[in-house]
């Protein structure tokens, strides 16, 4: 405060010491907040949850022992499930009686099939078949209903197209869709995928588009597209980041869905010829009536059930964190 | 409004023929048309080329193709007077080669050669199957025969005017005697002497097209029949609706008086009698008991139909579904986060992930523990194994529910409308009653005549796991069997009830919320 009152001091003229400063617009701009990042918010919520990282824990556990264990013991449908095929001591063994007949291995800890092979291995191996088929078929899903459904909810003429494309391709039966994809291309692998994609997406892209259309018309957008904001921009800026947890959420319940109806086709005699998960509770299904026999029958059911289910957790957990509203 | 629903049954009618459409493309252009002989004993008696004849002809039976044979040609010109039937015996013989054995013969067979080709059939000759020494073979005769696939618009033009087939005095083309319609007060099955309107018909196809019963709904009709679609071998030569409707079981036996005044103990439901051509004639046995050609009937069998036992299941379990998850659901939403919302949302999560076959057998399990029967018996029926399929079915529908219920008053509760309501002294009990369960309900309500509706479709992995005789599986024993008529009836009855449900939903929730219109014009 001193020196205001001795400018004069300075021997200064006014030009030097008064100068007009420059207007920084950025810096104008600029509110003094909390760094925020998303995504890092996103992880900060989902793993304050205990559960959360327990569930993380078993998926990775998970994932290891259906991508990476039957590749490291070399695990071969063609030979495999057959080397006891001749010795009939080693089937339909309960755990106790199969550590009694091979010793005590991490193979033997669920027991043996109908054919004397090992039930934890088979469901292994199964599993990745199943998996993969759920994650490959949620991602085609996803990706062609998110899209769709997005253009969708944007267009009134695609509305009107749409809408009555879904009326009719909702009302198709599904069975026969995949039975008629399945007997025409043989039940291949690829061939359920297709089966599951041709049709399947149209539900989310339906959903989507309800959703679109909720967000789409709520007084943010309508100011934004006042401002002359192109579409692209609110599709991708105002939208999208809305949608992250709905996306997340519906991820969440597809994944274990297609796991499900794997399951059910084999079941019902229409699903995959390779060793699914379906395939293996399918086959054990006369097992389940049998006394001693159970084994057979419930773990791929409970491995089926469990995977599903931390899947499950887990995306549902993080659509919730994905959020911004819950990272208050 | 009116106009409203009718342009919306209009469309609706329009995508349920689109979706017959699509079903019949994929199941008759796009599947190999063979497989429908996989499980048919008489095709694999076939030899040779009556082995090319029997699959043509019943291609046509079934509705792939337009199959024209060189004898039913030469017939139909016969028919006409174009030849005499001496000629026509002549021309019949198509020689070795299946060109003519003589001269008469060859031009015909050029005519019918080009003249079906001119309609775009394909005409095929075939030649005499013959042993090494001369002789042919068993079936090998030579055959000519033209055949065409049907157009997919004929084919649907066929398949829905042939859906309704209202029974008239002229049906039956053979000679009847005088045709006409009888009406009675006193049934003859009742022996004469009981009251009991009844109209009687001669030249109908039925002979009863009016009469009542002890049977709900004790009055019956055979004028209008649905025709769906006939069954190849599900139910071989039966239409897929009667296949559904047609009560199960063990036969139920009481004292009947026949036609003819015979009487005996039989299951025969006489009320049933269609006209089977010159069958009084050739049985000897029907002529102990009638005194026409209507000799065809069904039996009275104790239990349900497919569609009966489904329905039943079906329509209790979505009761049981609705009464429990509302309660449960609202008590979710006003305690959230504790105890019972914890408990109702590990529900929601364990229905949601776990494969449906899973907890299925579990709860079959678990029921069968306690001492429930987990199998189905038509013979001995007992209300104690309804209870297991029952819950089964309820329990997806009670997590969905459950879900969807919760989720509602939740977003309710947190409008600015609950909030005002608090704030001018309303107490908690009337907000929630008066306002929040109210608007909250409202999505729930759309669902309901789609659940009811639904029961009627069965459900496929239920009857199979309790070994129900519901219709749930019959699209897929159908489609195991190549049945494309039972595919086709059954798509459609699943897409007339899909698009009755929607519609109706709608009215339903147009009637509950007075704030939704489906006339007023968009915002």
């Amino acid at each position: 405060m001193e020196k205001l009152h001795n400018l004069e001091h300075l021997n200064m003229s006014d030009e030097e010491l008064f100068s007009m400063a420059d207007r920084d617009e950025l810096a104008s701009e600029r509110i003094t907040a909390p760094r925020y990042s998303y995504w890092q918010s996103v992880f900060r919520v989902f793993f304050k949850k205990k559960i959360n990282i327990i569930a993380l824990g078993l998926l990775a556990v998970m994932l290891i022992f259906i991508y990476v264990y039957p590749m490291a013991i070399g695990y071969d449908a063609s030979v495999d499930p057959y080397v006891n095929l001749m010795d009939s001591s080693t089937k339909h063994l309960p755990p106790w009686a199969a550590f009694d007949r091979f010793g005590f291995q991490l193979k033997w800890i669920l027991g043996a099939g109908k054919s004397g092979e090992s039930t934890f291995d088979a469901i292994w191996y199964g599993s990745r078949i199943s998996v993969t088929l759920a994650l490959v078929c949620a991602a085609i899903n996803m990706t062609v209903g998110v899209v769709i459904g997005a253009l969708w909810g944007f267009s009134k003429k695609v509305d009107v197209f749409m809408t009555e494309v879904y009326n009719i391709i909702a009302n198709v039966p599904y069975i026969l869709l995949i039975s008629v994809i399945v007997l025409i291309m043989s039940a291949s692998f690829w061939a359920m995928v297709f089966a599951l994609t041709v049709t399947g997406w149209i539900g989310i892209a339906y959903f989507i588009r309800t959703q679109v259309i909720i967000i789409r018309d709520r007084e943010y957008n309508l100011a934004s597209r006042c401002l002359g904001t192109p579409v692209t921009r609110i599709a991708m800026k105002n939208i999208l980041p809305f949608m992250t947890s709905v996306i997340v959420t519906l991820v969440a319940a597809e994944i274990p869905s297609y796991i499900s109806y794997e399951v059910f086709l084999s079941y019902i005699g229409m699903g995959l010829k390779d060793m699914s998960l379906g395939k293996l509770i399918e086959d054990a299904q006369s097992a389940m009536v049998t006394p001693g026999w159970e084994f057979e029958f419930w773990s791929p059911v409970a491995v089926a059930s469990i995977i599903a289910v931390v899947l499950y957790l887990v995306g549902q957990n993080l659509g919730d964190a994905s959020d911004p509203r819950t990272h208050m | 409004m009116t106009k409203y629903l009718i342009s919306r049954i209009i469309r609706a009618v329009v995508s349920v023929v689109i979706v017959v459409a699509v079903v019949m493309v994929m199941i008759y252009s796009f599947l190999d048309k063979q497989s429908i002989f996989a499980n048919d004993p008489v095709f694999t008696k076939q030899k040779s080329n009556g082995k090319q004849v029997y699959m043509m002809q019943e291609w046509e039976r079934y509705g792939y193709l337009d199959y024209v044979n060189y004898t039913d040609y030469l017939q139909e010109l016969t028919d006409n007077g174009a030849i005499t039937s001496e000629q026509r015996d002549v021309y019949k013989n198509l020689g070795k080669n299946a060109a003519g054995a003589n001269d008469g013969a060859a031009e015909y067979i050029q005519k019918f050669t080009e003249f079906y080709q001119s309609q775009g059939y394909t005409v095929v000759p075939l030649k005499a199957d013959t042993r090494a020494n001369g002789a042919v073979k068993d079936g090998g005769q030579p055959r000519l025969y033209a055949y065409r696939d049907v157009p997919i618009l004929n084919r649907l033009w066929n398949y829905f005017s042939g859906l309704f087939k209202v029974d008239n005095i002229h049906t039956v083309e053979e000679d009847v005697g005088e045709r006409g319609l009888e009406f009675t007060l006193y049934d003859p099955v009742y022996g004469g002497n009981k009251f009991s309107p009844a109209i009687m018909g001669n030249g109908t196809h039925h002979k009863y097209l009016l009469y009542f019963d002890n049977q709900f709904p004790y009055i019956h009709q055979n004028l209008l029949k649905v025709k769906l679609g006939m069954s190849y071998s599900v139910n071989k030569g039966i239409d897929v609706f009667d296949t559904m409707t047609q009560s199960q079981g063990s036969f139920v036996k009481s004292t009947i008086t026949y036609p003819s005044g015979w009487a005996e103990d039989s299951a025969d439901d006489l009320h049933t009698a269609t006209y089977s051509a010159g069958s009084l004639e050739k049985g000897e046995l029907n002529q102990k008991y009638f005194v026409d050609d209507y000799t065809s009937v069904t039996t009275v069998k104790s239990g349900m139909s497919k569609m009966g036992y489904s329905f039943v299941i079906g329509i209790l379990s979505v009761i049981l579904a609705y009464m429990l998850a509302i309660p449960v659901g609202i008590a979710m939403a006003l305690k959230k986060d504790k105890f019972m919302d914890k408990l109702g949302t590990f529900y929601i999560i364990f229905i949601m992930a776990v494969p449906s076959l899973g907890y299925i057998f579990l709860f079959k399990a678990i029921g069968s523990s306690v001492g429930l029967p987990a199998k189905f018996d038509m013979q001995n029926p007992t209300w104690l194994m309804y209870i297991l399929p029952i819950v089964s079915l309820a329990l997806p529908s009670i997590a969905n529910l459950m879900k969807w219920l919760r989720r509602y008053m939740i977003d309710q509760m947190n409008s600015d409308y609950v909030k005002f309501a608090r704030s001018g002294g309303l107490s908690e009990r009337e907000i929630f009653s008066k306002h929040i369960l109210k608007n909250a309900i409202i999505p729930i309500v759309h669902g309901i005549p789609g659940s009811m509706l639904g029961a009627l479709t069965g459900a496929i992995i239920t009857e199979r796991v309790y070994v129900v005789p519901g219709v749930g599986n019959l699209l897929t024993t159908a489609i195991n069997s190549y049945d494309n008529g039972v595919i086709v009836g059954v798509t459609l009855f699943y897409a007339l009830l899909s698009v009755t449900s929607v519609i109706l939903g709608d009215i339903l929730m147009s009637m509950v919320d007075p704030r939704i219109s489906f006339t007023a014009k968009a915002r």
